[in-house]
């Protein structure tokens, strides 16, 4: 069950982390109409741009995606290739170092990105498509188990009901974690995420975060995607748009709990938090120190 | 059988996992006020109807802790969620005598609709409490997003109750209702196989959340 503590490094393709560092990953969107920034970066010098942007301002990894989360306008696989594939290469050409995940279910597209430059697969549909898993084993990239709950991809929730949701979204993302080692995936490049309203209400989100200990003394790398999300604004009354302060609560909260990396839109803004929290649980020194000191 | 009540289950009817605001008020007080108006007949029974994964008789309680509360967790018997809202309502209603809890699943067919359909109707001194709803997919934020034959359907439905009309409800396009995730698809055949009422009031209509709710009384005396 427990990965224990044999790993104590993250490694996501060219990348090794410490279990004590805090990573950003930033979002890019190569969508029409996702529901936080409505086709901002459509455009793919948009998105380009939006890349060197998150860099510039601290992030650790992208995660590059082609198909909104919610149900919309289909994207096929030959469209969504479209949309990540050249993408990707593009972005490997400019940034040579940097980590660069992408946000599908279908193995045919993580075959592509991987072979355009992508470490990771951040696998949002848990499991949907078990040649995911293969395709990571494949190229050494990481992997995202993330929890579903056996949703479909692209589906809302509808009246979800668990006995013990973090039980749940432990015992499943584990699972899949475990699946994801035996078909080969590098045990330090494997990462769980108990996925914040994929079919789950806002009660559940809630306690998934009050209770994010419980997943990360599994010993496996957490990661969190909570920006902007419905919990937040259901929990604060607040719209899309005004869900950044609530967000980083939640962030802090997490941090705090020990998940590691951090799925945002807002990276600067992550980074203090992040880099706060670090501070206050004595894995991070402090920037500069004077005061009483003089 | 003295009287049917139609009402939906959405787990919103229970108070407090709607949060510090009731977001559905509206509907939780057309609920009320329709079972009251069945309850102040003098019932010495009442069936509570709802689909379920399985079909059988329960007992137990609402099983809310399931959908959220920050309450701790205990053991007890938990009836489904459609009968769970049932419960609620008449507990809220002041109801305390005698009750039977009854589900058939989500797609029962013809027999098993039309044998209970019977029993309430020779049923003396009864009231049922039907639970079910329409479609699921009234728009882009609905949670089965967006099918715009959800519109007829649902109207259809709503013009059935208002009228009184059993044969409409019980002769419900199954396929159709799958389709749209309507979740009263045995529900309201169920209410169909009870056969014409004397007087039908047809309280709520509405979709608040892109799903189609309605509330309805069928008197029989």
């Amino acid at each position: 069950m427990s990965r224990g503590t044999l790993a104590h490094v993250l490694t996501l393709g060219r990348r090794t982390f410490a279990d004590t560092d805090l990573l950003v990953m930033a979002i890019v969107n190569r969508t029409k109409d996702s529901f936080y920034d409505q086709g901002a970066t459509w455009a793919e010098e948009k998105a380009l741009d939006r890349v060197r942007v998150v860099v510039e301002q601290g992030a650790d990894l992208v995660d590059i995606g082609g198909v909104k989360a919610g149900p919309g306008e289909v994207v096929d696989e030959a469209e969504e290739l479209r949309r990540v594939a050249g993408f990707v290469a593009k972005v490997r050409a400019e940034f040579p170092d940097l980590v660069i995940s992408v946000d599908t279910w279908r193995a045919s597209v993580g075959r592509a990105v991987c072979e355009a430059g992508a470490d990771v697969l951040n696998d949002a549909w848990g499991g949907f498509d078990r040649g995911l898993v293969d395709v990571a084993a494949e190229f050494g990239a990481a992997y995202v188990c993330t929890h579903t709950n056996g949703a479909a991809p692209r589906t809302p929730p509808h009246r979800p009901s668990y006995d013990d949701v973090v039980a749940t979204a432990i015992a499943d993302t584990v699972a899949l974690a475990e699946y994801a080692e035996r078909r080969g995936v590098k045990r330090e490049s494997i990462l769980i995420d108990p996925a914040h309203d994929f079919d789950k209400n806002t009660w559940h989100s809630l306690e998934l975060t009050r209770r994010l200990d419980e997943m990360c003394a599994t010993g496996w790398p957490v990661l969190v995607s909570l920006s902007n999300k419905d919990f937040v604004g259901e929990a604060l009354g607040k719209p899309i748009g005004e869900r950044v302060l609530g967000t980083l609560a939640a962030t802090a909260v997490s941090a705090w709990h020990g998940a590691q990396v951090y799925r945002v839109h807002e990276v600067a803004e992550t980074r203090q938090v992040l880099d706060m929290v670090a501070a206050i649980k004595g894995t991070r020194a402090p920037e500069a120190v004077v005061r009483g000191l003089a | 059988m003295i009287a049917a009540v139609l009402c939906p289950h959405p787990p919103l009817l229970f108070r407090e996992l709607t949060g510090r605001q009731d977001v559905a008020a509206e509907l939780r007080a057309a609920c009320h006020d329709v079972l009251s108006e069945a309850l102040a007949t003098a019932p010495t029974r009442v069936v509570v109807v709802g689909a379920a994964d399985e079909a059988r008789e329960w007992t137990g309680e609402p099983a809310v802790r399931r959908f959220g509360t920050n309450e701790e967790r205990r053991e007890t018997d938990e009836l489904p969620l459609s009968l769970g809202v049932g419960r609620r309502l008449l507990d809220e209603a002041g109801w305390s005598g005698e009750t039977e809890l009854v589900s058939l699943t989500w797609d029962a067919g013809d027999e098993v609709v039309d044998a209970l359909g019977a029993l309430l109707r020779q049923s003396t001194n009864t009231v049922a409490l039907v639970l079910g709803e329409g479609s699921t997919r009234r728009g882009d934020k609905a949670p089965g997003f967006l099918d715009e034959r959800s519109f007829p359907f649902d109207s259809a439905t709503a013009a059935a109750l208002e009228s009184g009309d059993a044969t409409a409800l019980r002769g419900l396009d199954v396929v159709l209702a799958d389709e749209l995730m309507v979740l009263g698809r045995t529900a309201f055949r169920v209410l169909g196989a009870l056969g014409r009422p004397l007087s039908a009031r047809l309280a709520y209509d509405h979709d608040p959340f892109g799903v189609a709710y309605h509330v309805a009384l069928w008197r029989y005396t």
